[in-house]
């Protein structure tokens, strides 16, 4: 368990090397993660110019998806188009290794970036953050992370089968955004939609902790994070599966 | 008898793809009703590697001898037959099992990250193949040596050509003194020298280790200078297992004669030779080579003269084409 550990953090002091030489690319990922919530929080402000709970909410839903943010329809995906998996796969260490580092790295020049924001923003709107909220919504956060990056990665793994990979990912992207939360808060929904956006595995990956944050009943948490649980285990095991059927497709590279 | 330390038997690979006809009505249909084939990659190949041999792995351009070397790593599962390495079963990737073998890919010979020196990347291979310290310092200076590559220690990975990356890349895959080393192109795209070197290094780290070797590559001279057994692979099948110069002998009958003539000197009648940049090239079969040889001595003038096999390359060439070589 400690080599693992100090695998993994190899793989994250690696890549965040490795991505030091891209920091206006990051600068850009950055930018495409806040900027929804970000019109999201001035549109919805508008509407409810006097709630201090949608400033709450699209802040800390702006730090969420900063600091979960997976692209491992590029990474990954790459990986198995250019045929460099297969140094992953001649290595003693779990192959998950190389993209969970990567994955944490890039989510840390991410938080860089979009730290001074939340903030600014938190300091601009007077948005208050109660210790209590912020306790309960750490673990819910921790839990949006690994799901987010499991989500991804199962839509990266697409890759071994086609390679349209993007469109597939963009699909999810797009679902994530509309019953996540970033759109539009799920308790603004209609009522039938509201319901279904709260199971669905999207608002798992996004909303949870920024409403955990902002404060919600109770009942509500913990219907989240039963639903968070429930979506972990099933993608976890589509994983497992897309993976294992997928090496057996894996051809690399070469004749 | 010792295990060896790749045992293949009846290998098969069976790839699945999809086809359709050309034209956009073929496209539609195919998203409804795709079609399948199944194309043979590997058809019953039996392979057997001592430990301590260096082999090369010949053929054309999708003969299957890198879906053989995927194999054989661990990479792809065949779709039939048995496959051991080192006592293994290579797909499973057992960690000890993956501590004794190495992948060098010469398209891609160092996948570090850019941004990392090159001893950071020696740094991370100590950790990921668990060498202690003493062990590390060992190896590494002894690579550092061979390779020559104490100069690229403390540069940039996304700075080096591509032969100190393939320097780079050796050093990174012999780390750890794996004891089956597979190389796939580990010339490909080095300029002479950059080759030359690469040789002589794999050359000097096989026979001080030990280790085994798998080689496959397009370029005869490093099957040559590396690998006293081959096997050829046409179409999926293994058509040749044996001596290189066996298989020239198998397939040339004839021996390639070079003579260079004093300046007002010509070729005796009834030779036909070829005049190729100041010399003359004959195409003679082996059995008559001394008699030839004799009366080019006798009834001309001769400055020098050689007597060697056809060029690899093109008896290679040759084998390609008529991809009816015997079975051994």
């Amino acid at each position: 368990m400690i080599r693992l550990a100090r695998l993994f953090w190899l793989h994250v002091v690696r890549e965040v090397l490795s991505w030091s030489g891209s920091w206006w690319f990051i600068f850009a990922l950055a930018g495409g993660q806040v900027l929804p919530p970000l019109i999201g929080l001035a549109i919805w402000k508008a509407v409810f110019p006097d709630s201090d709970h949608i400033s709450e909410y699209y802040i800390a839903l702006i730090f969420t998806v900063a600091t979960t943010a997976s692209y491992e329809n590029h990474t990954f995906s790459e990986r198995i188009y250019k045929g460099t998996l297969s140094e992953d796969l001649v290595r003693p260490q779990p192959p998950i290794l190389a993209p969970l580092g990567e994955n944490t790295a890039i989510r840390l020049w991410i938080a860089m970036f979009a730290f001074p924001i939340v903030l600014l923003l938190a300091v601009g709107t007077g948005a208050e953050f109660t210790a209590a909220n912020l306790l309960i919504a750490f673990p819910i956060w921790l839990l949006t992370g690994i799901l987010r990056f499991v989500f991804t990665l199962c839509l990266a793994m697409t890759a071994f089968w086609t390679e349209r990979v993007h469109a597939i990912t963009a699909f999810g992207t797009t679902l994530m955004y509309l019953l996540g939360g970033n759109a539009v808060p799920v308790d603004l929904l209609p009522e039938g939609w509201s319901a279904l956006a709260r199971w669905s595995p999207f608002y798992s990956m996004v909303g949870l902790p920024a409403d955990a944050a902002a404060g919600i009943s109770v009942d509500v948490v913990l219907n989240g994070v039963v639903a968070q649980v429930v979506w972990l285990a099933l993608l976890c095991w589509l994983g497992v599966v897309l993976w294992r059927r997928g090496l057996m497709r894996y051809t690399a590279v070469g004749g | 008898m010792s295990a060896p330390c790749i045992e293949a038997t009846e290998l098969s690979m069976v790839y699945r793809v999809r086809v359709r006809e050309t034209g956009l009505g073929a496209a539609v249909r195919s998203l409804w009703r795709p079609e399948y084939k199944s194309v043979q990659a590997l058809d019953s190949i039996n392979l057997r590697i001592e430990a301590g041999e260096s082999v090369g792995l010949i053929g054309p351009n999708g003969a299957g001898k890198t879906t053989l070397m995927k194999i054989l790593a661990g990479i792809l599962k065949p779709t039939g037959g048995r496959v051991r390495v080192l006592g293994q079963d290579p797909f499973d990737r057992r960690p000890e099992h993956l501590r004794r073998i190495a992948l060098v890919r010469g398209s891609q010979p160092l996948t570090s990250a850019p941004e990392l020196t090159v001893m950071d990347s020696l740094r991370y291979q100590q950790l990921v193949f668990d060498l202690t310290e003493p062990e590390f310092r060992r190896n590494m200076d002894e690579l550092v040596d061979l390779l020559g590559i104490g100069d690229l220690l403390n540069r940039q990975v996304r700075v080096l050509s591509l032969g100190e990356r393939m320097r780079a890349g050796l050093a990174m895959a012999l780390l750890y003194r794996p004891a089956l080393l597979f190389l796939d192109e580990p010339t490909i795209g080095l300029d002479v020298s950059a080759a030359v070197q690469t040789r002589s290094f794999l050359r000097q780290y096989v026979a001080r280790t030990g280790a085994t070797l798998l080689l496959t590559s397009h370029y005869m001279t490093d099957v040559a200078e590396l690998c006293p057994r081959v096997v050829l692979i046409n179409r999926g099948r293994a058509v040749y297992d044996g001596d290189l110069a066996e298989l020239t002998r198998r397939v040339r009958h004839d021996k390639l004669i070079e003579v260079w003539l004093a300046p007002d000197a010509t070729m005796p009648a009834g030779i036909n030779a070829a005049s190729v940049n100041g010399h003359y090239e004959l195409s003679v079969a082996r059995s008559e080579v001394a008699a030839v040889v004799s009366r080019l001595l006798a009834d001309t003038a001769v400055l020098d003269l050689s007597v060697k096999d056809a060029p690899l390359d093109v008896v290679i060439d040759e084998i390609y084409r008529r991809s009816e070589v015997e079975t051994r």
